[in-house]
């Protein structure tokens, strides 16, 4: 390589995780260190690179210094890619075991190493070269000092030759280098640690950047894993750092009452956490939010840690909700995994998997409670935001549940946060009140919608589920047997108080009526007494005007004369 | 030079010694190998050199991979191999010890 080429390459690993954290992969035409304990999977590492670099038309060497040829490739047949990466004759291994027995008298060079390898890669155009287990020979070097000056050499032949190099070396005990190699870790460009402990009985892998010069890399210690497809680091394995739009659409949660208490039910692409005490129904509920989906003919993948399909799925049937006919139509699948049966990451790339193979609208685990008592040294909450994450970048609407105990409303969740992630919180409980026990559900927190934050009663009938409008009394909500005792004394109370206003208002228009015929009565009276006095009055102006004509002289004579 | 035909025909222990180029090493391993021969009294023994660098194809062969390299074959075909500049008297002395027995 000249100055004129001076520019970092990088190369990919064919592991997702391990391109993610080292943001493209690994360093072209220069060495990269892997230090680990025995089992910790630093051959499979490199194999697995080096498989991927086969399947991509590349080739390299395998020199190996510590199993035989034979058993390296038996050790890449147990894997998926192991077959195509045997049947190859891009590839060579170079068998470098020391013999028996073998000592050292004075330094020695490796050029008779590097010139080997030369000669077999000699074909290949920028070949991958893996040396696996460079401390066995160096361990005879008798100068510490000289081995470790070897290590820089080999790196400084690979930048010259065009090898990208992958140099493996036993950790011993606590330290991360061989124990005559200390300090190489620090030596080399980039260097990758693998460590292996055992946690109550199980072994926990972990994989570190721990330098990578010139380059940006995720420095943290993250657990890995080996199953048939090798090495897996389910933190990184999926991009969930997509800006996603936050829409507005709402899905149902297959209850028309719930639906409304949500502003039309949770955004899509939301979480929303269940939580309650043995029994409340939070499973029923999930299956609910199931079901709606799939008669919308989108896919739901129900993770069950606690029940197996077949007794789920009769139990839901007894209170109306059919899974079947939608599990047969491949529209919801049912997954059930034993929580204890593996480490946190083993269960985070199961769904990770589900995910990518089923590709849901819906995801619900239930409970997410028993993902974080899974065993693993580490945080479960990182493995929930995993999950969460990778859920909304693909925009699948989730559906978490976690049991609770008493006066403890977020229960086993806390551990991991889930009621502070997640975007919406309903909180299923008992209301026990005159010997009885009814369901309850609230809505602690649904965030961007506006929501009523009342308890309702939750009825589970043959019918499916339904809730129940809250009969407030005073301060209180009534529920059950007590809200119906309450809403019929209610009722009586009200027709009493109807009755008893008929009444009065009969009453009333009765005295109105009365009233009225009494006024008509004295009108008559009163036009009678009018014609009475008028009828007096004309006959008193006669009486007095025969009087006055009487006594008037000029009449007199003729009074007298005659009768007029 | 054909080495495995060499190493057929002579059924006496052998010696070999590889080396890489003109390596310091290599001529110091030479050197040191050469006095500890003639100080045994194993003159007649030739160590056979084989040059890594001319033949890197050997280097799997004899499965050395560390330069300068000195392998011993027992009559029984049991290999031994001493890497190092060989300046370690009493352990080269040691290692050719059997082959004085022999002789």
């Amino acid at each position: 390589m000249n100055d004129t080429n001076w520019k970092l390459e990088k190369r990919s690993t064919g592991i997702p995780g391990l391109d993610r954290m080292t943001c493209g992969g690994l360093p072209k035409h220069q060495t990269t260190l892997i230090l680990g304990q025995a089992g910790a999977g630093k051959t499979v590492l490199t194999l697995q690179i080096l498989a991927h670099a086969v399947a991509e038309g590349g080739g390299g060497v395998f020199v190996t210094f510590e199993e035989s040829p034979a058993q390296v490739r038996r050790n890449a047949d147990s894997f998926s890619w192991g077959k195509a990466l045997n049947q190859s004759d891009s590839w060579f291994t170079i068998d470098a075991r020391l013999p028996v027995g073998a000592e050292s008298a004075g330094t020695f060079d490796i050029d008779g190493l590097l010139a080997a390898i030369q000669a077999k890669v000699d074909q290949l155009d920028h070949p991958w070269v893996v040396i696996d287990g460079i401390d066995q020979l160096l361990q005879h070097q008798p100068d510490r000092a000289f081995a470790v000056d070897q290590v820089r050499q080999i790196n400084e032949h690979c930048e010259k030759s065009g090898w990208t190099l992958l140099l493996s070396g036993k950790a011993e005990g606590d330290s991360v280098s061989p124990r005559h190699l200390e300090g190489i870790e620090y030596m080399l460009p980039t260097t990758l640690v693998l460590t292996a402990a055992m946690i109550d009985r199980r072994l926990h892998r972990h994989l570190r950047v721990a330098k990578y010069r010139g380059s940006a890399h995720v420095p943290d210690q993250v657990p890995l894993l080996i199953d048939d497809d090798g090495i897996q680091l389910p933190y990184h394995a999926v991009a969930t750092d997509e800006r996603v739009k936050a829409g507005s659409d709402r899905v149902s949660t297959g209850i028309v009452r719930l639906d409304k208490l949500l502003d039309g039910g949770p955004y899509r692409g939301s979480s929303t956490l269940i939580s309650g005490r043995p029994g409340t129904a939070k499973s029923t509920l999930s299956a609910g939010f199931a079901e709606a989906a799939a008669a919308r003919d989108e896919r739901a993948l129900y993770v069950s840690f606690d029940e197996m399909q077949a007794p789920y799925v009769r139990n839901l049937a007894s209170v109306g909700i059919e899974l079947q006919p939608h599990i047969d139509a491949g529209r919801i699948r049912f997954c059930a995994p034993s929580a204890q049966s593996g480490l946190i990451i083993e269960h985070l790339l199961m769904l990770q998997r589900q995910i990518e193979e089923f590709d849901p609208h819906l995801l619900i685990i239930d409970p997410i409670s028993a993902l974080i008592k899974a065993a693993g040294g580490e945080s479960p909450r990182i493995a929930v935001e995993r999950i969460l994450a990778l859920a909304h970048s693909r925009g699948i609407t989730t559906i978490l549940t976690s049991l609770t105990g008493v006066g403890d409303p977020e229960g086993e969740s806390t551990s991991a946060d889930v009621s502070t992630v997640a975007d919406t919180w309903i909180v299923l409980d008992y209301n026990e009140r005159a010997g009885e026990r009814n369901r309850s559900l609230s809505i602690v927190k649904s965030r961007g919608s506006a929501h009523s934050n009342q308890q309702r009663e939750l009825l589970l009938s043959s019918d499916g589920i339904d809730l129940a409008d809250v009969y407030e009394y005073g301060t209180e909500v009534l529920m059950g047997t007590a809200r119906v005792q309450k809403e019929i004394e209610e009722n009586v109370a009200n027709r009493r108080r109807n009755l008893g206003h008929e009444q009065r208002r009969e009453a009333l228009e009765r005295r109105i009526e009365q009233a009225r015929s009494e006024a008509e009565r004295l009108a008559t009276e009163l036009e009678l007494e009018d014609r009475s006095f008028d009828e007096v009055r004309r006959t008193d102006r006669d009486y007095i005007d025969r009087i006055k004509s009487r006594r008037d002289p000029a009449n007199r004579e003729i009074d007298g004369g005659s009768d007029e | 030079m054909n080495v495995s035909n060499d190493r057929a025909e002579a059924q006496v222990p052998e010696l070999i010694l590889f080396i890489t180029g003109n390596a310091p090493r290599s001529r110091r391993a030479r050197r040191n190998l050469d006095e500890a021969l003639e100080s045994l009294g194993l003159d007649s023994v030739e160590p056979l050199e084989i040059d890594l660098m001319e033949h890197p194809e050997h280097t799997v062969t004899y499965s050395v991979f560390a330069t300068p390299a000195l392998l011993r074959t027992d009559s029984s075909g049991d290999v031994q191999v001493m890497y190092g500049d060989l300046s370690e008297e009493r352990k080269l002395a040691d290692f050719l010890d059997d082959l004085r027995r022999i002789q």
